[in-house]
């Protein structure tokens, strides 16, 4: 071995591994220019066929097929003696109820501030390039799909982002792509009519066609999708066509969120995609499908491995919606590729980044800190803006099925053995708070009455003595009779989580518990969750704005295990552990079982509620979940020409793009980098905006 | 050529097949026991293996320096910087032996209602042992306060703490937050505190401490299997070298830190952090052993054709005395100069690991680890990447002084003159 070549390979492995790659392939023709006609596009011979057969089969049976009760040939069977209503529906327009009460969301406030101006170019960045410009498939559950889909595409409707008034039939919605819509609870239905005007990214109008056609898109296997697939088959009960702009959209259960559930549907351009084949992943990889939304993304942008532009279409449709017209301002979106967070740090202070996300404590406090040159002289202002969303489920999640943490004992010591208090006061200097359950953020679905253990080691060691842990060896650990040490393996995914997980395992060594870090690459980690094969996990999950937490994925026994119960309600002694679930508790409870059951099928809000708060103080007595922090704000550094409407942001943004509220000054851009030069300064802006701070009172 | 202490064909048969067999065991003994070293953080253990390999390859296999490598040890004596640096590092090495003494949250010595106790290596005593009561007194006591409450109450009773009185794992607090501290007197950070509150100080000992030790555990197992595996094949030759040398192509094709990180992976992590890094370790020298075999080959190859070997061979003496007791002293030196860089080069491969975060498992103390940190916080903590760094170059330039001088004393040319 020449050991000269050894620290050679060591360095040059170093470098490709934080370096940057991507050679440069062929791409696509650029669809966003490509000429198109004004007609409504029809829906080719092949997928009618597909949508006169297709049917819906319903819960009961989708439970029976995938559980194996019943085999896909019977389900085809009763299929074709008519068992099952289609789930594809052409109808004419004098088929429309005739009682149905029309409403569009003109009502609501306005979003952003009049004072916007269109143009500029901002300059953002992220960590990796993407791997696909499809948003669909393999490798499409990207950062960047915020970009092509998330924060940009239009539905039908969407969330009045500053409403948390529940409805009869849900939260209030404003419109996108449906001029008006009716609900009808009793047949679980919503009518829509859509705009006429409404067109794709490439002129080519946007139908009915093209919403059955997503249906269509969605349930195909040629997606190489399972999520979707899945999802799809399951959440629609029908779809009917009435005329070019007019539709109905079922769906099975008539929960308390039928907005949500009927307004977010976004479609896909029919005439774009038409019939897929094997082919779809590899055909579509790198081409950018016409949009609803306001940004496109031309061919000439996309610079693998650097950067991707996103251009502002001056034609959009919809750019005087009333709740659309004051955003999405910026001309073009520059999205570099920094692989490094430091290092993009670094670029937003030298202004190579417009804006700057500074949530994380180091950053706010001693990287970008109010005596930083640039603050202090006014040229980078500094905003914290309170938000008001159900929070990532940070937190220990415990293994009940594997041995030691079985204890209930044990796991209520553990509670009080963990330091949560120290991470959120010393670490992140009290920008954090404690979460309190695992339902956080979910308005008045949270049990207030439930308060997580704080660090207490005389608790800690009274439960651990219950579990059997009595006497200290000399090491200082907690030893059971057999001498077995209290030693917990605690596995993350996150590598940035650990400085805090090491502050957690000196802590906990005080109430005699040795921590075995275990901390791992984002997929291997996930796999070890998968199939639970961990002991102790910290991780989170997050969530969207829905109206409240579900159950049934973290909690039910079926999600735990292949059969947890026998028939008799006793627990199955031979009883296998299911893996890739999210229950990654292994909780298994008869009668949270039944909760969760009555939870999914009721259609009554208080109901829901009076559940979700037993559900959650069930989980908290048998301490699988212990809630870690929760950060209730976002924080921003923005250059002073970038500006902000004058609440900021709205209540229910994750991200402070999720809007695009913003806009950009040109003249105080040139004005400040003229100033810059000359030394002048400005007076610093360090703003809070806390109107949906809910942690207000909490100490 | 060396002579034999003891005549073997004075041995009876018997004798002869016993001295063999303990041979045999020895090597054996050898190979496992290196496999143990570094498992713990019982270095002390590891220098007693240390000590005993060196005894076990004396009084069995008869491994003893000849006097032509002897006379280059006293060259290598008067070549100042190489020697110089060697007693630096040796030093240093034999001191972090003791770190324990230097940097620790544990005094070196207690006196407490008329009993004196040193804690520094006892078992972990109890905030109640010195009539704490509340929580502190379940809690494992925090010697650095009960200084504090000794000097206030005036009681008689004194803790004597270290120089450095943090252990390398522990959290202090900045102006009450969790933050780098910057270097001070008065706050007894020396070197100032990590992004975490550790002290950095501490960190880069205890650091430099496992480092070594792996380096050499790394250096011993490499070389054992290098040096079998490249004798038998110089020796034997034919199908075995032949086939054994399309093996090692292409195993020495595997990139090694990619490999590294993906097998490192996968082992299940259950384990003590102490057997995780004998794991790292194991890892490590399966696919760095290969570069060995060449050279040993090659020397192997060329003695085996000397007279001297021939004759042992006649005599009837077996392959493993052959390769042991004949051929491998004299190609010795070649191994020797090749020690440092093989040094220099595993200490580096960990801390590349450890920089992109996985080399050893958290919360061991690493110098990539403190790399790593230094990079995030170069403009508010400079402090951290300037300890890192300077202590990093400051034991590569040694190691590689050392290195330097080695093949200079080894250098067969030494009264040739470049003009």
């Amino acid at each position: 071995m020449n050991p000269h070549l050894r620290i050679l390979s060591c360095l040059l492995a170093a470098f490709a591994l934080l370096g940057g790659c991507g050679p440069k392939s062929e791409e696509g023709a650029d669809p966003a220019s490509s000429a198109a006609s004004r007609d409504p596009v029809e829906i080719p011979e092949e997928i009618l066929q597909y949508m006169q057969t297709k049917v819906y089969l319903g819960p009961d049976v989708f439970q029976d097929l995938e559980a194996g009760r019943i085999t896909q040939e019977e389900v085809d069977e009763r299929a074709a003696a008519g068992e099952f209503p289609p789930l594809f529906r052409f109808a004419t327009p004098d088929d429309l109820p005739s009682n149905l009460s029309w409403e569009n969301g003109m009502d609501l406030p306005d979003l952003g501030s009049p004072k916007a101006k269109k143009g500029g170019t901002l300059y953002d960045y992220i960590r990796d390039f993407p791997r696909t410009l499809r948003t669909a498939g393999p490798d499409a559950s990207t950062y960047f799909r915020a970009y092509l889909l998330d924060h940009m595409a239009l539905s039908l409707g969407s969330r009045h982002p500053n409403s948390t008034e529940i409805t009869e039939n849900g939260f209030r919605y404003y419109p996108e792509l449906a001029k008006e819509w009716a609900i009808d609870r009793e047949r679980k239905t919503g009518y829509f009519r859509l705009h006429p005007e409404a067109t794709w990214s490439d002129g080519v109008p946007i139908t009915a066609n093209d919403f059955l056609y997503t249906l269509y898109f969605f349930q195909s296997e040629h997606l190489q999708d399972p999520w979707y697939i899945n999802y799809f088959n399951r959440n629609f009960a029908n779809i009917t066509k009435y005329d070019d702009h007019t539709i109905s959209i079922s769906i099975p259960e008539a929960k308390p969120d039928l907005t949500t559930r009927l307004l977010g549907f976004t479609p896909l351009p029919l005439h774009y995609y038409g019939v897929l084949d094997e082919d779809f992943v590899d055909t579509y990889q790198w081409k950018f499908a016409p949009t609803t939304g306001p940004y496109v993304i031309h061919e000439k942008d996309i610079n693998k491995g650097r950067f991707i532009r996103l251009t502002r279409n001056k034609n959009w449709w919809a750019r005087n919606n009333k709740y659309l017209r004051n955003r999405f301002n910026f001309d073009v979106i520059h999205i570099g590729v920094i692989r490094e967070i430091d290092k993009a740090l670094e670029a937003f202070i030298k202004g190579e980044l417009d804006i700057f996300s500074l949530n994380l404590t180091p950053h706010w406090h001693d990287k970008v800190p109010h005596d930083h040159d640039a603050v202090a002289g006014g040229y980078i202002h500094k905003y914290t803006f309170y938000n008001d969303i159900p929070r990532p489920s940070y937190g220990i999640w415990i293994n009940m099925a594997q041995p030691m943490v079985a204890d209930r004992n044990l796991r209520i010591g553990l509670h009080y053995a963990f330091n949560w208090k120290k991470v959120i006061e010393e670490y992140s200097r009290g920008d954090m708070v404690r979460m309190n359950s695992n339902s956080e953020g979910f308005g008045s679905f949270v049990n207030p009455r439930i308060e997580a253990r704080e660090f207490n080691v005389e608790k800690a060691l009274q439960h651990f003595a219950e579990a059997g842990f009595k006497q200290r060896n000399e090491k200082g650990i907690l030893v059971d009779d057999q001498g077995r040490e209290l030693s917990i393996t605690l596995t993350s995914p996150y590598h940035t989580a650990m400085d805090i997980l090491t502050i957690l395992q000196e802590e906990a060594r005080r109430a005699g518990v040795e921590i075995n870090l275990d901390i791992l690459d984002l997929t291997a980690g996930f796999k070890k969750l998968d199939e639970k094969k961990h002991q102790m996990v910290f991780v989170g999950f997050g969530t969207s704005p829905e109206m409240y937490p579900r159950y049934f994925e973290y909690y039910h026994s079926t999600q735990a295990y292949d059969r947890a119960f026998l028939a008799d309600g006793s627990v199955n002694p031979d009883r296998k552990t299911k893996p890739d679930t999210n229950n990654i508790q292994s909780f298994a409870d008869p009668e949270v079982d039944r909760l969760i059951e009555k939870y999914r099928g009721s259609e009554d809000v208080e109901e829901m509620r009076e559940i979700a708060h037993r559900i959650q103080q069930i989980v908290y007595n048998e301490g699988s979940f212990m809630p870690a922090y929760v950060r209730p704000f976002l924080r921003v550094g923005s250059w002073r020409w970038i500006k902000w409407p004058e609440d900021f942001n709205v209540r229910i943004a994750d991200r402070y793009q999720t809007y695009y509220l913003h806009w950009m000054d040109e003249e105080e851009r040139k004005a400040t980098l003229a100033a810059r030069r000359s030394g002048e300064t400005f007076p610093p802006v360090i703003e809070v905006f806390d109107q949906y701070n809910i942690y207000k009172d909490t100490p | 050529m060396r002579p034999d202490s003891h005549n073997p064909s004075a041995a009876t048969v018997s004798g002869r097949k016993r001295i063999l067999l303990n041979r045999k065991l020895a090597l054996l003994t050898m190979v496992l026991l290196s496999g143990f070293l570094g498992w713990k953080s019982h270095y002390y253990a590891g220098l007693g293996i240390f000590i005993i390999l060196a005894w076990l390859g004396r009084r069995f296999l008869h491994l003893r320096w000849d006097p032509s490598t002897l006379k280059k040890f006293k060259r290598f004596r008067r070549l100042r910087r190489g020697y110089v640096s060697f007693l630096v590092i040796g030093v240093l090495w034999f001191a972090s032996l003791f770190s324990e003494l230097f940097i620790n949250d544990r005094p070196l010595a207690l006196y407490y209602e008329g009993q004196l106790s040193f804690p520094t290596y006892g078992r972990v005593a109890l905030g109640s042992e010195f009539g704490l009561a509340g929580p502190e007194g379940f809690e494992p006591v925090r010697y650095r306060d009960l200084d504090r409450r000794f000097e206030r109450e005036k009681s008689g009773n004194w803790v004597i703490m270290p120089m450095v009185p943090f252990n390398p794992n522990e959290n202090n607090t900045f102006r009450g937050v969790l933050k780098p501290q910057p270097p001070g007197w008065s706050s007894q950070h020396y070197l100032g505190t990590d992004q975490t509150g550790r002290d950095i100080l501490a960190r880069l000992v205890y650091g430099f401490r496992i480092a070594i030790f792996f380096a050499l555990a790394f250096v011993v197992l490499t070389y054992l299997i290098g040096i079998c595996l490249g004798c038998l094949m110089g020796y034997w030759g034919g199908t075995f070298d032949l086939i054994f040398q399309r093996m090692i192509e292409i195993w020495s094709n595997i990139p090694f830190i990619y490999t590294v990180i993906i097998i490192f992976s996968v082992v299940p992590t259950e384990f003590d952090l102490g057997i995780r890094i004998a794991i790292l370790l194991i890892i490590m020298v399966l696919f760095s052993w290969t570069g060995m075999t060449y050279y040993m080959r090659t020397a192997t190859l060329k003695e085996k054709a000397r007279d001297y070997a021939s004759a042992a061979i006649v005599m009837g003496a077996s392959s493993t005395r052959v390769i042991f007791n004949h051929i491998l002293p004299n190609t010795i030196s070649t191994l020797v100069t090749f020690i440092p860089f093989t040094i220099s080069g595993a200490i580096a491969a960990i801390t590349a690991l450890d920089f992109l975060g996985y080399g050893l498992p958290p919360p061991t103390p690493s110098l990539g680890e403190l790399l790593k940190q230094g990079r995030d916080n170069v403009t508010n903590a400079p402090w951290i990447v300037s300890s890192a760094f300077c202590a990093l170059t400051f034991l590569l330039v040694l190691v590689t002084f050392i290195g330097e001088g080695i093949r200079e004393a080894f250098d067969p040319k030494k009264y040739t003159r470049y003009r």
